[in-house]
């Protein structure tokens, strides 16, 4: 008989069993109305992809490549009149709660025939993962109510999350480099709340966002334990928007410089500051690294799921030419050749979509889902009629110490193993379903030849839109390192990543 | 013998052609273009013998690449703009004026007579900067050469004697091999006269050129024809300029024919013949023009590394920066020596020369489209923007993958016509 601590000792060798088994231990864990949601929101999507995305993807591209700082107000009022904007907040927030790992499959879907338009529903989520995050449940419950609002009354209210700056793009997605970047938007302790100065850039749908998720720093020397992340309104003081970037493509959602001159916060608008990581267990830099850990797991599959999207757009449109095409005399899909190259465009959209799915079950089981897709609360927030929860949520959700509770179970309870977990799959999701949404891509534009070079056949659309996959979320390359920071060098101490070299 | 200015001209060459240069140029400032020295380019043009020397070709290359460097690269940005934005006529007529469109022309056409290293040379230059006036010059040399294998011989030299650019150019379907995807016209014949009608697919340079080359299928005839037709016909309407992936200023369209007047090349039924023969040659110019585009994104991206700072240094400094930069340079190291060889076995019609030029083709292209993709990632956020080269790039290689037709059918051909 094997003894217990043998069982134990196989179990915790590398890959560690946990690692491997996230949708195993999920299958039961999580709950089965989830599978009931997501149908609906799959059959929505294809839906929406028919009767909007799909009629207008490609005028929209080409409009905007006649005219780069177009900004399609047109689209974003049509996606709050779908409820796009609140389907995924949480009920006692507002929303209307659907399971989160459905938005992964949303964006596939969406961004199989759009990944623009796609990117401009979908990132309003980064932001929402963002003050999630936070576990400020007060001021999420504020900005939330005001999407909710935004729906209700017609005037979409979107959000939009700003970390990247001009000096320091990769340096502030990982608390170990950032200290030695060179950030440089600050938030100026001042009476009453904080005063920012600085400039965002690349900011996915800035301009037609309401509020803007600021991640910035109380002090530029010490940046790691120093972040702080505060709530700005579009028309506060000191606030502007700069430059509409012109990109290669994903025209459909704007990138926008923010540029902050003395702009001040008031202290109800911070989401989470020193004052807050100081008080977890890890201390203030782990918690920092944390917490945006936590914000790019989920996002990161997310970015993943546009890479399956990007990967089935070109795969379907190669086939779709495969199918109506004749070479040399027989219909291109019945060259063995050419049966080849779809069948391996097809397992690269399967590749993709197995990567986002096992993050989401990590995220699911040890990450930033995993309070609200606990059984009881699950149902609980599913079933309670909403009057009941928009007349009680705000009384609870005000407590401070709820937040605290919060912040205990998804911080401080959260074990190193998963939070190294669903940091490292959300990377290894994210470079998988880039690169083979490139991929296929590519793959397509071999496939057919000079109908895929035009504008109007689709292909080319989708490949210039897939390549920004491979760059926002962290580069693919600084995807791959923390991978490997958070799966393979955790145990061994000589290992070090990212030393100066 | 050559005159001082021009061995000046060579010993300048090392710097601009080696890739390895230990100062790559910055990205091109906005800028007003200066007018290139035309005659200086010309000069360096005309002098190359017929069987072009090694010398000789270097001249060219400072040629083309001083002329990218002037006329193309402050605008690059511009340019690509199109058909939403100008057309770039002013650099257009320049590289026709310092013959860069009569490079594979016999002499008695006004031709320098060079085969495809002078081409090669050039559009490599060229590309560097911009690869669309590569693709008109890649356009015109194919069409100019289809005509060529055709013997087509007076034809040819009508067409070469005019005056302007517009009208000396020829339009040509170049992404379409008519063999395997059959875009043709009905060709109608009656008595010696051919009319064309039906509809014609991305004709490359149709709305710039004064005439077409079209494929087109004769009743009754299961194999297809080329037929030169003016392309101021009253019987021809062309859609607006195409928008497409790369190549932006090399535009094409839609042509819609009817009853169009329409003279044939070579041999009824012999289409199939004159694409392959002019594409066993060309295919080594399209290796040529990916390239050029390799270089260009090399030299910004390593430029970029150099200066961009993240993680308290250069990023050159990243060892995974390194390696990406170190894979680019080796593609385009082992694609200057492949494309090298590759031109001297069809210039000189060394055993196996076509297989040479195909293989080329094939895997530079590949290589290009691999890299240029590296070349975006290492700049980050802005190597996706329209202010650098780089996106535009990625675009360019992608699109120059498919001269000459389908890229696994491409394949397949090449073992076929080994077996
Ligand atoms: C269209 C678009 C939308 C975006 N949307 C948003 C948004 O909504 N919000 C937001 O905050 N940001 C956004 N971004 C920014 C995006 O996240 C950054 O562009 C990305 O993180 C890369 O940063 P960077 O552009 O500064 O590149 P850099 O960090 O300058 O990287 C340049 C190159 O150096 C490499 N490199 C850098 N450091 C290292 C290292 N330590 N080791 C090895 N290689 C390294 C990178 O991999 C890359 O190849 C967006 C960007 C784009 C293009």
């Amino acid at each position: 008989m094997i003894s217990r601590s043998e069982i134990k000792s196989y179990l915790s060798k590398e890959p560690l069993f946990d690692d491997m088994t996230c949708s195993l231990k999920a299958t039961t864990r999580q709950p089965a109305a989830m599978i009931k949601e997501t149908r609906k929101i799959i059959e929505l999507a294809r839906r929406f992809n028919k009767e909007v995305i799909e009629p207008y993807a490609l005028e929209l591209d080409r409009t905007m490549q006649k005219d780069p700082d177009y900004l399609p107000w047109e689209f974003v009022k049509k996606a709050n009149e779908w409820g796009f904007f609140t389907l995924w907040i949480p009920k006692i927030f507002g929303g209307h709660g659907y399971n989160i790992p459905s938005l992964s499959y949303f964006m596939e879907e969406t961004g199989s025939a759009c990944l623009g338009l796609s990117n401009l529903i979908c990132v309003h989520y980064l932001a929402v993962s963002t003050i999630f995050a936070s576990w400020n449940l007060s001021l999420i419950s504020k900005l939330c109510r005001l999407v909710a609002q935004g729906e209700k009354t017609g005037v979409p209210c979107l959000l939009s999350t700003a970390i990247t700056e001009p000096g320091a793009g990769t340096d502030v997605e990982e608390v170990e480099l950032v200290d030695r970047g060179k950030v440089a938007c600050s938030a100026t302790k001042v009476e009453g709340g904080y005063l920012i100065n600085g400039s965002k850039v690349f900011i996915s749908s800035g301009h037609v966002s309401q509020w803007h998720m600021v991640i910035c720093y109380t002090d530029l020397k010490k940046p790691s334990e120093n972040m702080i992340i505060l709530a700005v309104e579009t028309g506060s003081k000191g606030f502007s928007f700069g430059r509409v970037e012109h990109k290669m493509g994903v025209k459909g959602c704007p990138a926008s410089e923010l540029i902050f001159d003395n702009c001040f916060v008031p202290d109800d608008l911070v989401l989470l500051s020193r004052d807050h990581t100081g008080k977890q267990k890890r201390g203030v830099k782990e918690t920092c690294g944390q917490i945006l850990d936590y914000v790019l797991a989920s996002s990161r599959a997310g970015v993943s799921a546009w890479g399956a999207g990007a990967a089935r757009g070109a795969y379907e449109t190669a086939l779709d030419f495969a199918l109506t095409t004749e070479v040399n005399g027989k219909t291109l899909a019945n060259h063995e050749w050419a049966q080849s190259m779809l069948a391996e465009m097809y397992k690269n959209v399967c590749i993709a979509r197995l990567t986002y799915i096992e993050t989401n079950y990590a995220n699911g089981m040890y990450g930033l889902f995993k309070t609200i897709q606990m059984k009881p609360l699950f149902y609980y927030f599913k079933y309670m009629p909403m009057i009941l929860l928009d007349k009680f949520a705000p009384m609870i959700l005000n407590l401070a110490s709820t937040t605290w509770l919060f912040r205990k179970i998804q911080l401080d309870w959260q074990s190193d193993p998963e939070f190294h977990r669903t940091a490292g799959w959300g990377s290894l999701a994210k470079f998988t379903g880039t690169d083979m949404g490139m991929k296929n891509c590519q793959m397509a534009l071999e496939i057919m030849g000079q109908s895929g070079l035009r504008q109007d056949r689709r292909a080319e659309k989708i490949l210039r839109d897939s390549k920004l996959l491979q760059i926002f979320e962290g580069t693919n390359q600084l995807n791959r390192l923390n991978l490997f920071k958070c799966l393979v060098a955790k145990n061994n101490p000589m290992i070090k990543v990212f030393e100066k070299e | 013998m050559l005159s001082e200015k021009e061995t000046t001209i060579i010993a300048l060459e090392e710097d601009v052609v080696e890739f390895t240069e230990t100062k790559p140029t910055p990205p091109a400032p906005k800028k007003e273009a200066k007018s290139v020295d035309v005659k200086d380019v010309k000069i360096a043009a005309k002098k190359t013998a017929p069987r072009t020397s090694k010398k000789e070709l270097t001249m060219l290359a400072k040629a083309a690449s001083e002329f990218a460097k002037k006329m193309l690269a402050p605008n690059r940005e511009e340019n690509d703009k199109y058909p939403f934005g100008p057309f770039f006529e002013d650099a257009l007529e320049k590289a026709f004026g310092v013959d860069f469109f009569h490079i594979i022309l016999p002499e008695d056409m006004n031709g320098m007579n060079q085969g495809m290293s002078a081409l090669s040379v050039t559009l490599d230059n060229i590309c560097q900067e911009d690869s669309s006036l590569g693709g008109i010059l890649f356009t015109n040399a194919a069409a100019q050469e289809l005509m060529i294998q055709a013997g087509s011989k007076a034809e040819l030299e009508r067409i070469c004697s005019k005056e302007t650019v517009r009208d000396f150019l020829i339009a040509l379907p170049v992404f379409n091999n008519p063999s395997e995807v059959k875009h043709l016209a009905q060709a109608k014949k009656t008595g010696d006269a051919y009319t064309l009608s039906g509809s014609l697919e991305y004709m490359v340079l149709g709305d710039l050129a004064g005439q077409a080359i079209i494929p087109a299928s004769i009743a009754g005839s299961t194999r297809y024809s080329y037929f030169l037709v003016d392309l101021k016909d009253k019987g021809i309407s062309k859609s607006e300029p195409i928008l497409s992936l790369g190549l932006h200023a090399c535009p094409a369209v839609d042509l819609e024919l009817n009853h169009v007047k329409a003279t044939l090349i070579g041999q009824e039924g012999k289409g199939s013949d004159y694409f392959e023969k002019m594409a066993d040659r060309l295919h080594v110019a399209a290796a040529s023009m990916a390239l050029g585009v390799m270089k260009g994104s090399f030299k910004e991206a390593f430029d970029y590394a150099k200066k961009r700072e993240q993680g308290g240094h250069e990023i050159i400094n990243w060892s995974e920066v390194k390696m990406i930069l170190s894979n680019m340079a080796i593609k385009i190291s082992n694609a200057e020596m492949i494309i090298e060889k590759a031109c001297k076995a069809v210039d000189t019609l060394e055993a196996k020369w076509e297989t040479r030029s195909r293989a080329a083709a094939l895997h530079i292209q590949d290589m290009a489209c691999d890299l240029t993709t590296d070349g975006i990632q290492l700049l980050g956020g802005v190597g996706y923007m329209k202010d650098f080269g780089q996106e535009k790039r990625f675009r360019d290689a992608k699109h120059i993958q498919a001269l000459l037709g389908i890229t696994p059918i491409k394949k397949i051909t090449f073992i076929e016509n080994m077996i």
